[in-house]
């Protein structure tokens, strides 16, 4: 299948209903055990060498009508915790054996609580990221956080987790981390050759399918896209910033280039691609992975890691990737990535970079306004 | 003679503006948008021909903007109503550094330099605080008419504290303040100065400098020029043709172009911009327009 | 806190909120001799299951923003220093005491009650609220200030108790703090001092936790919701010091003897109810008024045991302070406890505070408290049967509070309290005959 075929008809697939791909999997594999991934970051690996499958629970899209989490979760509630939600109360999950919430923000974090009362079936985990990086000791907290899931994830999947499975679950994950790490990289020097919107496809099924699936399904596409000769368009060099939770709609994300964007990075599924460069794979698996989230993950507003000024990445990021401005995407009341946009603010106004700040909601339908907001920005980076 | 045109299709009414080459309006017209969008830009566009009595083939340029700019299928180019307030704001008041645009359902607060480009904007989200809805909503709720309640309100001695800026609270709080026996004067002024204060504190995002311009349909109520004029200290430029600003910028853009001629407009838009070499030029975005 | 004496005017005002009125207003003028003197050094910290010991132990000056924040909404002075943040970039949605009190400290940190002075240390108890994290970040990164993050991980294990790992990681931070305090202050750790503080506050606590079991009485002595708000001041700022222990003996026997007299907070007590959230402090006196004229009182409050739980039994010991202190703020506290925790808590007062039912006030900033009330209502209405009645506003933001929307709620909810108290009254009337 050509692979202009196979994005398209795998965004279709994510735009109408994400979770069918994971869910589809699961009827032909009855016996493997699925655990829900929320936003951000999980440690997969451990689900992955218990003989699970971890899979992304990021929203609903704008397709699935909420009727009966609003009552749960009250209107200043981002979209994302309310459409989980639905997803739960309408057995729309009932093809996962349990999920796992993680200590980005206390909206996601009542959600899991919430969830356990809902669903006494599943298997319901909550793991506390250390917030405090800068001490020696955040380490050895993890290290024995990923202990104790290892007892729970063991008792889900009914087999231990040795650590020669867990060394051979960050292979492979490392393996598909860097794939998507060159498909990053291809975009960013020729955006032209790969859209936003394929990109974000070949991303998201990724964490909807077995990595070893992923990994060859980006294998057979990342050269053929590098044969790819398009013309450049003429249009503003933008990275964009705080869409690392809920994620835009798929139109949206299209309406940002068509207005006159060329989208170098971003921050879309960032739990997925947390790690600049592969664990290593000798030595004590466990530790590896606690000392890799402290000292090799991607900078993330959720981490607060305070070692340096929150800002430095993204601006780093724009004179990395040649950028010549910035585009604040982030989710309807969503505390962390509005808290951020605050300082982002301040540091890119003092850095003489012109930015753009939109809020999406997954569910939305209509994208006028952004598109309006964005061709004006556009315009005033071009008339000047 | 070259003429250029500027049709600005809003979510209520559309409007249309003839310039000559002398940057003189010709024509203006104005119509009901309704739910033919594309019928509607048309209609506007063929009433100011014939008002001004200017032929199709003699208008150089036409600009759409609006929320429905790509329905004026036969326009040159698509520009946002932000750039086009902006513009027109600048052309009717040269000073103006700062445009508070509040239409029917959204406010807008733009920054502009000397030569009428945007530096930086905002819009209102989702939330109809601070837009006509809100008074909308407020002249319902007194059984009013929305055209009535600015001068009225102007009335008020003592305007009443309103708790919420929230279009679905405001009723309640308004029968409340009725059932409290508050005169009605005294709550509109209370309406109109929660709505001033909530837009200043949009458009201060942006940084409030003088001159400030105030377009928009939101323009035609006096009550609210006041209350802004009030909260801000300063004088407010008003225009009367203040809801033709939209087409007038569209209009303006239109001639600019026109009278650069095509080609030569071309060999800009393909030509780096000066301060980077790697940056943005102009691209011709109607195909991109077509896919949505 | 402070503030929460204007509302108690109409109701009852006692020696016990004399007194708080008295030693609150010293600590506020500590803080302004420290802003304007430069007498003492500030540590910012929060609320949420705060480590006051290890601050007092050093003679630095605690100081909460969310304590600043509250005092601007009650003098109703909170919104210009909203707009202030919200011009710079703040968004509608956000914590709007975080955009209270970045206005405030981005200008002269000039407020009715005190001058705030800068921080020397920007300790960010991480205890539950995950916007805390985000408020210092953004304090350290507007004054170039020294900001830990004191991580307290969250009670996630099935069991309700941290793990053994969670409360060493706790302790060693803990150390860590005492190495930077003793940079800050010049002095050593005095541990004999720090046990001492330790053993006030275990006595505090012990006075504390008997003046809420006092509200088991009826008619409640005060109303745990208003007049606790009054004794979480000195509870927080006063912690482990003489004073604060002498005012909550003060405030104990004012209690006890109000019981002995069988008077309350009103002149009639109809209604006991529990309330969960923060109160809207802009408008509390109002909402205090709200429930007063149906004879309604507060008998117990989630909101009461943000800094410390102490009604189920926990208490600092001198003998392992470090421990004690890791144990305070991973356990005994509302904000670190899961929600189905709190739905324990609440059930709990339900049934030994002998409630007729349950308000939840649900405010938009603080999403710890409120993000899901909407099951807490469930299970508390479907699960046990307990009326309950949830209504919205916010803790700072005065533009979410519409009165006549909450009048209504309130009126409708104990409206309908009292015509099955009276049917019921009827039935057993009926059935005695």
């Amino acid at each position: 299948m050509a692979i202009e075929d196979f994005i398209s008809r795998h965004q279709e697939i994510l735009e109408n209903s994400p979770l069918d791909l994971a869910s589809n999997w699961k009827r032909e594999h009855p016996a493997t055990k699925l655990i829900g991934c929320y936003p951000v970051y999980s440690p997969v690996e451990l689900i992955h060498a218990a003989g699970m499958l971890p899979v992304g629970v990021i929203g609903a899209g704008n397709r699935l009508e909420i009727a009966h989490a609003d009552s749960r979760f009250q209107s200043f509630v981002c979209s994302i915790v309310k459409s989980t939600l639905e997803l739960g109360l309408t057995e729309r999950l009932k093809f996962l054996d349990g999920i796992v919430f993680h200590s980005i923000c206390d909206p996601a974090r009542n959600l899991g609580s919430v969830f356990k009362r809902n669903f006494p079936d599943m298997m319901v985990e909550y793991i506390h990221f250390p917030q405090n990086l800068s001490s020696p000791h955040a380490v050895d907290y993890l290290t024995a956080e990923y202990q104790r899931l290892k007892a729970s994830y063991e008792k889900m999947a009914g087999t231990e987790i040795t650590d020669e499975a867990l060394r051979g679950s960050i292979s492979l994950y490392n393996e598909q981390r860097r794939l998507l790490r060159e498909l990053y990289a291809l975009r960013k020097d020729t955006p032209q050759n790969l859209s936003t919107v394929e990109c974000y496809v070949l991303t998201r099924i990724g964490t909807l399918l077995p990595p070893e699936e992923h990994i060859s399904i980006l294998k057979e596409a990342i050269p053929g896209l590098r044969q790819r000769n398009e013309k450049p368009k003429d249009r503003i060099r933008v990275v964009l910033e705080g869409s690392f939770c809920e994620q835009p709609p798929i139109e949206l994300l299209e309406a940002l280039e068509a207005a006159g964007c060329y989208i170098l990075d971003d921050d879309f599924l960032l739990g997925w691609r947390w790690f600049l460069e592969d664990i290593p794979t000798h030595g004590d698996p466990w530790r590896n992975l606690a000392n890799a989230y402290i000292n090799q993950s991607v900078y993330s507003g959720v981490k607060h890691d305070t070692r340096e000024p929150k800002s430095k990445h993204l601006i780093d990021k724009v004179k990395e990737t040649g950028a010549s401005a910035v585009l604040i995407l982030a989710a309807k009341f969503c505390e962390p990535a509005l808290f951020d946009y605050a300082l982002y603010k301040r540091a890119l106004e003092k850095a003489g970079i012109p930015h753009l700040c939109l809020e999406f909601e997954e569910k939305m339908w209509i994208f006028d306004k952004a598109r309006t907001e964005v061709e004006t920005f556009v315009e005033s980076m071009l008339f000047d | 003679m070259i003429y250029a045109a500027g049709i600005d299709v809003g979510s209520t009414q559309t409007k249309g503006v003839i310039l000559n080459d002398k940057h003189e309006i010709v024509a203006r017209a104005l119509t009901e948008t309704g739910a033919y969008v594309t019928k509607a830009a048309e209609r506007s566009f063929v009433e100011a021909l014939e008002t001004s009595g200017v032929k199709r083939q003699e208008v150089a340029y036409v600009v759409g903007t609006g929320y429905g700019r790509y329905k004026v299928t036969f326009g040159d180019a698509q520009i946002t109503e932000i750039s086009c307030h902006a513009r027109g704001a600048s052309y009717l008041f040269p000073n103006t550094r700062t445009v508070i645009d509040m239409g029917g359902q959204d406010a807008k607060g733009i920054k502009i330099g000397v030569d009428g480009d945007v530096k930086d904007f905002v819009m209102n989200d989702k939330c109809a605080a601070g837009t006509g809805r809100f008074l909308a909503s407020a002249a319902e709720a007194l059984g009013m008419r929305l055209d009535d309640i600015g001068d009225i309100s102007l009335k008020a001695k003592n305007p009443v504290r309103l708790t919420t800026v929230c279009t679905v609270f405001v009723e309640s709080d308004i029968m409340s303040y009725l059932a409290q026996g508050k005169k009605v004067e005294d709550i509109l002024g209370g309406v109109h100065s929660a709505i001033a204060a909530r837009t200043i504190s949009l458009v201060r995002r942006v940084g409030i400098e003088p001159e400030v311009t105030f377009t928009g349909g939101v323009s035609k109520n006096i009550g609210m020029v006041r209350a802004l004029e009030q909260k801000l200290g300063m004088k407010l430029n008003v225009s009367p043709d203040s809801h033709f600003v939209g087409a007038l910028g569209a209009s303006l853009f239109a001639l600019e172009r026109a009278a650069k001629g095509v080609a030569s407009f071309e060999s800009r838009v393909s030509s780096p911009t000066p301060n980077s070499g790697k940056n943005p030029k102009l691209e011709p975005r109607k195909p991109d327009a077509e896919a949505r | 806190m402070v503030g929460s004496t204007e509302a108690a005017k109409n109701t009852y005002q006692g020696q016990m909120h004399l007194l708080q009125k008295e030693i609150m207003g010293r600590y506020f003028e500590r803080l302004t001799r420290a802003a304007e003197k430069g007498e003492g050094k500030a540590v910012y910290m929060l609320i949420s299951g705060n480590p006051v010991e290890l601050i007092q132990a050093f003679d630095l000056i605690p100081v909460y923003p969310e304590i600043d924040a509250l005092q601007l909404a009650v003098k109703k002075s909170a919104l210009p220093f909203i707009q202030k943040a919200e011009e710079l970039g703040y968004s509608m949605d956000n914590c709007a005491y975080v955009k209270a009190d970045v206005g405030l400290f981005l200008g002269d940190r000039k407020t009715p009650f005190a001058t705030i002075p800068l921080p020397s240390l920007i300790l960010c108890n991480y205890v539950g609220c995950n916007v805390y994290l985000q408020w210092f970040e953004h304090l350290a990164e507007y004054c170039d200030g020294e900001l830990y993050n004191l991580d307290i991980p969250f009670l996630r294990d099935p069991s309700g108790q941290p793990s053994p790992e969670d409360i060493t990681y706790v302790v060693r931070q803990l150390e860590e703090v005492i190495e930077i305090c003793e940079r800050i202050s010049g002095k050593k750790l005095d541990y004999a001092r720090l046990k001492a503080i330790v053993g006030r506050s275990g006595e505090t606590g012990e006075m504390w936790s008997r003046i809420k079991g006092l509200t088991k009485n009826i008619p409640s002595p005060f109303d745990a919701y208003f007049d606790s708000v009054t004794m979480m001041a000195p509870l927080y700022c006063l912690r482990g010091t003489e004073e604060g222990l002498r005012f909550f003996e003060t405030a104990l026997k004012e209690m006890e003897e109000k019981v002995q007299m069988g008077t309350g907070p009103l002149a009639e007590e109809r209604f006991r109810f529990i309330i969960e959230g923060p109160p809207p402090w802009p408008y509390l006196r109002t909402f205090r008024d709200l429930f007063s004229k149906w004879g309604a009182v507060a008998v117990a409050s989630t909101y009461s045991t943000v800094g410390g739980l102490w009604e189920f039994g926990f208490r600092h010991d001198a003998n392992r302070p470090l421990e004690s202190i890791a144990q305070h703020m991973l356990q005994w506290n509302v904000t670190n406890r899961n929600f189905l925790q709190r739905y324990q808590q609440i059930r709990r007062y339900v049934q030994e505070w002998h409630a007729d039912a349950l308000v939840i006030h649900s405010v938009k900033s603080c999403r710890l408290f409120s993000a899901g009330q909407g099951d807490m209502r469930e299970y508390f209405t479907k699960e046990l049967n307990v009326p309950t009645l949830l209504i919205e506003s916010d803790i700072e933001d005065p533009r979410y509070f519409s009165e006549a929307q909450i009048k209504n709620r309130i009126d409708a909810f104990f409206e309908s309290l009292e015509h099955k108290k009276l049917v019921h009254a009827a039935a057993e009337a009926g059935g005695a005959a």
